[in-house]
């Protein structure tokens, strides 16, 4: 049943797009297979698999960090009261910000290149992390911890026994919507302020007209990003195989 | 194996929640290896009492003893079965069973052996694997039961364990724990809204008088042992017995 919806939203959707294609309300609107052919080309060429790896160096670098630093941080925040109330104001003003105008700020910082991306990947992925981090820690069952406390648990016992495990649903549900943001994140950053990766690769094509090759790594990169997020989704059923 | 019960006393315990003043000038005697039910209107602080007793509400004033020594927190002459099963959702039954001993340090093997034994003891052997989600009810609150007990404590708290639990499901449950607590000979203190229930397993039964809580009247429960299985809840003597306790509670309302 899911599968068969599947496959007719994605036939809806080419069709859509080669309808949309053939109407004249653009100039050089590609079509679904004028993109297909331009995608294929540009993976023969090996264009769009340098630059591929190029991104994914600076997404793998932010995100990454925004793991190492955003799930302590919320963590901290959830077990620590006071910690929680003021840092929770910084991440509030982080969701907000408008994140692209700070990209000149980080280019005079740490200059054109990956790392720069990858501190913008950074920027747009941590306060998920870190809020739902913070949320899954304050929605632990009071219950849960009388219960420890009951059988005279330390509290270091009750953060690793109890604490961590109930927070674990939504630490892994913020890390996977902070992907995406990621994903997002890194191609503001190409396209905006760092001759690299993909996003250079879209500014290149768009130059010069070649919306084919525009539309196609467009479409390479949600395909890199879908694949990314069900692997997660995976690995989150795999880890609470509970919850069924 | 089986530690000696032990006594509980109570001792003039009074506790306040900011203006509501929870329990006044308690006193309890829970003899070695009773069954006793505290029993009262909502609000008598019944809840209260038996948290008291587990070391997880200090009292204002007076103290709890439990086998000679004061309560100044949760210790390990204490086991608390909770109404709402307190079960970890991402542990089997298997993990869950072992908290406990867990918690204490007690090396894998021995736990894991102590905790399938306790398991069978309550009647689930074969759902070591299941997920609480997976169990009804009933079969949960029994995890909860052999969690309490694998750490063999010497006295068992019961905070209405059977309030969630299907009439039919909850007599055999009944039963099951009256064979349980021959065997074992702990001392228990159950707090229940049920009359019948009370009647049925229960020494003696408290009656606490509510806002503010303190002890209104004790009721002792004669009918003879075992009763598990006996036909018990037909006789006329129980129904007797149940229609006092009535009579007792009604004036309270």
């Amino acid at each position: 049943m899911v599968v068969a919806l599947r496959a007719a939203s994605v036939i809806a959707f080419v069709l859509l797009w080669e309808w949309a294609a053939r109407v004249p309300i653009s100039f050089n609107f590609p079509s679904p297979w004028a993109t297909l052919t331009a995608l294929v080309a540009l993976l023969r060429s090996g264009a769009i698999l340098s630059a591929t790896a190029t991104s994914l160096q600076s997404l793998a670098l932010g995100f990454g960090i925004a793991i190492a630093v955003g799930v302590p941080l919320g963590l901290v925040m959830g077990v620590v009261r006071p910690v929680g109330r003021v840092a929770r104001v910084y991440l509030d003003l982080l969701i907000a910000l408008p994140t692209a105008a700070l990209i000149p700020l980080v280019i005079l910082s740490f200059g054109i290149n990956i790392l720069s991306s990858a501190v913008i990947v950074f920027v747009f992925s941590v306060p998920f992390v870190t809020m739902n981090a913070y949320g899954g820690v304050r929605d632990v069952r009071p219950r849960l911890l009388e219960m420890a406390h009951a059988f005279d648990a330390s509290r270091w016992q009750v953060f690793v026994r109890i604490v961590l495990p109930s927070a674990l649903p939504m630490i892994l549900a913020g890390i996977r919507y902070a992907l995406s943001r990621a994903f997002v994140g890194l191609i503001v950053a190409e396209l905006l302020l760092s001759p690299f990766g993909l996003g250079r690769l879209i500014m290149a094509s768009r130059s010069m007209f070649e919306h084919d090759r525009m539309f196609a790594t467009v479409l390479w990169t949600l395909l890199l990003a879908g694949v990314a997020l069900a692997a997660l989704a995976r690995l989150e059923g795999r880890l609470l195989r509970w919850r069924t | 194996m089986a530690p000696r019960p032990v006594e509980i006393v109570v001792d003039g315990v009074s506790k306040a929640f900011g203006t509501v003043q929870a329990l006044v000038d308690v006193h309890v005697r829970v003899r070695a290896g009773e069954f006793l039910s505290l029993i009262g209107p909502s609000g008598c602080g019944k809840t209260t009492l038996l948290k008291t007793i587990a070391g997880l509400v200090a009292p204002d004033s007076g103290r709890v003893v439990v086998g000679g020594r004061t309560v100044e927190g949760p210790g390990r002459e204490c086991s608390v079965v909770f109404q709402d099963f307190a079960l970890l959702p991402w542990a089997t039954v298997q993990k869950n069973a072992e908290f406990g001993l867990l918690l204490r340090g007690v090396p894998a093997a021995a736990r894991a052996e102590r905790a399938r034994g306790m398991i069978a003891k309550v009647g689930l052997a074969g759902f070591e694997h299941a997920y609480p989600a997976q169990l009804s009810g009933g079969m949960q609150q029994r995890v909860g039961l052999a969690r309490a007990l694998a750490v063999n404590p010497q006295v068992l708290l019961m905070d209405e364990p059977f309030a969630s639990i299907d009439e039919q499901t909850r007599r055999v449950f009944q039963d099951d724990l009256l064979q349980l607590w021959s065997e074992e000979r702990k001392t228990v203190v159950l707090v229940t809204h049920s009359m019948e229930e009370a009647i049925y397993l229960s020494d003696r039964v408290v009656v606490l008088s509510p806002r503010p809580g303190r002890v209104h009247q004790v009721l002792e429960v004669p009918l003879p042992r075992p009763r598990e299985g006996a036909g018990v809840r037909a006789t006329a003597e129980f129904a007797r017995l149940v229609d006092d306790l009535w009579k007792v509670l009604r004036k309270l309302q």
